[in-house]
C-alpha cells in the first residue's frame, strides 16, 4: 500500500483545525477506504482518523427532529430503538449493509459521503427529507441531502469540510415507510436495486404526503416526484400502489453494469416500489384512529 | 511516512508497537506479534471474514482496520480463547461435530461466533446464519459449522 501519514485527532475542534491545516482525507470505518488504497484506486498523502471522535457518534431526539451523528456505525443504527419507531426504513437498510463485522464498523457518513447510487442508508433518509450539517474550522452549513450528493463517488463536501450529522423530522399521525433491497445474493451483496418509501394518510384514509426514494437506478439514489403524483390524495389501493410503482420508471436512468442490466434494474425497481408502498400503505392504516 | 505508536491490549496482555501507518491490524497481528490464527484469503477486501477478531466486544475484519485505529482497543483473537490449554466450548464443539476441514476459515468463523453468542447467547438457526454470513468457508457447506455453534450456545447457562 502506498504511503501516508496518519493523524488521530481527540476532539471536534481539533478535528477541523487539523482538516483546514493539512487538507487530509478523512478516514471512518475505513471499509470503503482501505480496500480502494490497497487497490491502489485512491490515494490520499494524510488521513485523519476520525474513529476516536465519539461526540460524532449519536442518535437524539432534539425539539422533533432525530439527529444522527456521523460516526454513527450501521449496526448502532441497526439496534436503535428511536430509529425503530420513527425511521424503520432506515433500520432495516442499515441492517442489510454487508455483514456484522462491516456494520460494525462502517459508519453512516462514510457511506453518504461514498456518494455511491447504492448507499442503503440513503433511500430511507431521502424519504425523510434529511438535511446534513457540515462543519469547517470556520462554521458550519446545512443543505438537504439531495443536494448534497451530486454524482457517483461526488458531493458537495469540501476541503477541510467534515459531515457533522443528518437530521430529519418525524412524520406525523397515520405514517409508514419501508425499505427494500434486491441483491445477487441475500447476505454481503451491494444493491441491484433499492427502494425505500414513506406515505402518510388523512383521516379518511388518503394519502397526504408520501416519497418514493430509489438506490442504483440513476447516478445519485433519485426521489420519484411522478409515483408521489401518483398517490397524493387517493387512498393507497393495490390499483393505486400498482400504477404509482409502474410510474417510477420514468423517474429513473439505470444502467447495465456488473451486477445487473438496465432493463432488470427497471423491472425490479417497479415490484420493490409496489412492494414497499403497500407495506408503508399497510402500517400507516394500522396507525389511522 | 511518519511512523505511529499504537498502545492496545491483546488477549488481555497490553503491547505498545510502533509501526508504518499504512499497515492493517491482520498484518501486524501476522508478522509483528506471530498471532497467526486470523487470515488473509481474500486480499484485504473485507469479503471473506477469515481475517475476524474481535475489538472492543465486536467482530471487525481485522483487514479493514488500520494500525493506528487500534489505539487504546482491546482486541481478542482465536489464540486468546485456549490460554491455558483447555479449548474454548466453540473450539470444541468445532471439533466434535467436525465443523472444520481445510481450517482456514475456521479462527475467524469461531471468533465470529464468539461475538454472535456474547450478544445472543441462544441465537436460532437463522440467527447463526445471519451472524456469520460474512464468513466464506469453501470446504463444510456450513451445516456442520451451524451444528456447533449451536451446540455450544446450548451448553451455555440458560439467562
Ligand atoms: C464487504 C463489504 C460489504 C459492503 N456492503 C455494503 C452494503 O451492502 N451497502 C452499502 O451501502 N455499503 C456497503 N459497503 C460499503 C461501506 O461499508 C459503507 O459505505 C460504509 O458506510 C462506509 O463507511 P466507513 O465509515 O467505513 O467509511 P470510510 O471507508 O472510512 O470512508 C468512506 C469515504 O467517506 C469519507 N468520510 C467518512 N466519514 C466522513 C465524515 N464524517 N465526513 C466527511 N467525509 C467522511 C472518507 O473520506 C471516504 O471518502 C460494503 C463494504 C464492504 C467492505
Ligand atoms: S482478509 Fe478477507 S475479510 Fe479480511
Ligand atoms: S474449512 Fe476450509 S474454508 Fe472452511
Amino acid at each position: 500500500m502506498l504511503e501516508f501519514d496518519f493523524l488521530t485527532p481527540n476532539r471536534l475542534d481539533e478535528s477541523t483545525a487539523i482538516l483546514e491545516e493539512t487538507g487530509g482525507c478523512i478516514l471512518a470505518g475505513g471499509t470503503d477506504l482501505i480496500p480502494k488504497m490497497r487497490n491502489d484506486l485512491f490515494f490520499a498523502p494524510i488521513l485523519v482518523d476520525l474513529s476516536n471522535i465519539d461526540e460524532l457518534s449519536f442518535i437524539e431526539e432534539k425539539d422533533d427532529q432525530i439527529v444522527i451523528g456521523a460516526l454513527t456505525t450501521h449496526q448502532a443504527i441497526a439496534e436503535s430503538a428511536l430509529l425503530k419507531s420513527t425511521n424503520p426504513a432506515l433500520v432495516t437498510a442499515a441492517g442489510t449493509v454487508g455483514c456484522v463485522q462491516t456494520r460494525n464498523r462502517g459508519t453512516l457518513g462514510g457511506n453518504i459521503a461514498n456518494a455511491s447510487p447504492a448507499a442503503d442508508s440513503v433511500p430511507p433518509l431521502l424519504v425523510y427529507d434529511a438535511q446534513i450539517r457540515l462543519l469547517n474550522k470556520a462554521g458550519e452549513r446545512t443543505m438537504p441531502l439531495t443536494e448534497f450528493l451530486v454524482g457517483p463517488g461526488m458531493t458537495k463536501l469540501e476541503s477541510g469540510e467534515l459531515i457533522h450529522s443528518v437530521s430529519f423530522s418525524q412524520l406525523q399521525g397515520a405514517w409508514g415507510g419501508a425499505f427494500q433491497k434486491l441483491g445477487v445474493r441475500n447476505g454481503m451483496a451491494i444493491a441491484v436495486v433499492s427502494v425505500a418509501a414513506a406515505i402518510v394518510l388523512d383521516a379518511s384514509g388518503k394519502v397526504s404526503d408520501t416519497r418514493l426514494a430509489l438506490g442504483s437506478v440513476a447516478s445519485t439514489v433519485v426521489r420519484s416526484p411522478k409515483a408521489e403524483s401518483a398517490l397524493i390524495g387517493h387512498e393507497p389501493t393495490p390499483e393505486v400502489v400498482s400504477r404509482a410503482a409502474e410510474a417510477c420508471a420514468e423517474d429513473i436512468s439505470p444502467i447495465s453494469d456488473v451486477r445487473s442490466t438496465a432493463e432488470y434494474r427497471r423491472h425490479a425497481a417497479i415490484v420493490l416500489a409496489r412492494r414497499v408502498l403497500e407495506q408503508a400503505a399497510a402500517e400507516a392504516r394500522g396507525r389511522l384512529v | 511516512m511518519k511512523s505511529i505508536q499504537a498502545t492496545f491490549e491483546i488477549n488481555g496482555h497490553e503491547v505498545t508497537l510502533s509501526s508504518a501507518p499504512n499497515r492493517t491490524l491482520l498484518e501486524v497481528l501476522r508478522q509483528d506479534l506471530g498471532l497467526t490464527g486470523a487470515k488473509d484469503a481474500c486480499g484485504g477486501e473485507g469479503e471473506c471474514g477469515a481475517c475476524t477478531v474481535i475489538m472492543d466486544g465486536k467482530a471487525v475484519n481485522s483487514c479493514l482496520v488500520f494500525i493506528g485505529q487500534v489505539q487504546g482497543c482491546s482486541i481478542e483473537t482465536i489464540e486468546g480463547l485456549s490460554g491455558n490449554g483447555d479449548l474454548h466450548p466453540l473450539q470444541r464443539a468445532f471439533v466434535e461435530v467436525g465443523a472444520v476441514q481445510c481450517g482456514y476459515c475456521t479462527p475467524g468463523v469461531i471468533m465470529a461466533s464468539k461475538a454472535l453468542l456474547n450478544e445472543n447467547p441462544h441465537p436460532s438457526d437463522e440467527d447463526i446464519r445471519e451472524g456469520l454470513s460474512g464468513n466464506l468457508c469453501r470446504c463444510t457447506g456450513y451445516v456442520k459449522i451451524v451444528d456447533a455453534v449451536r451446540i455450544a450456545a446450548e451448553q451455555q447457562p440458560r439467562r
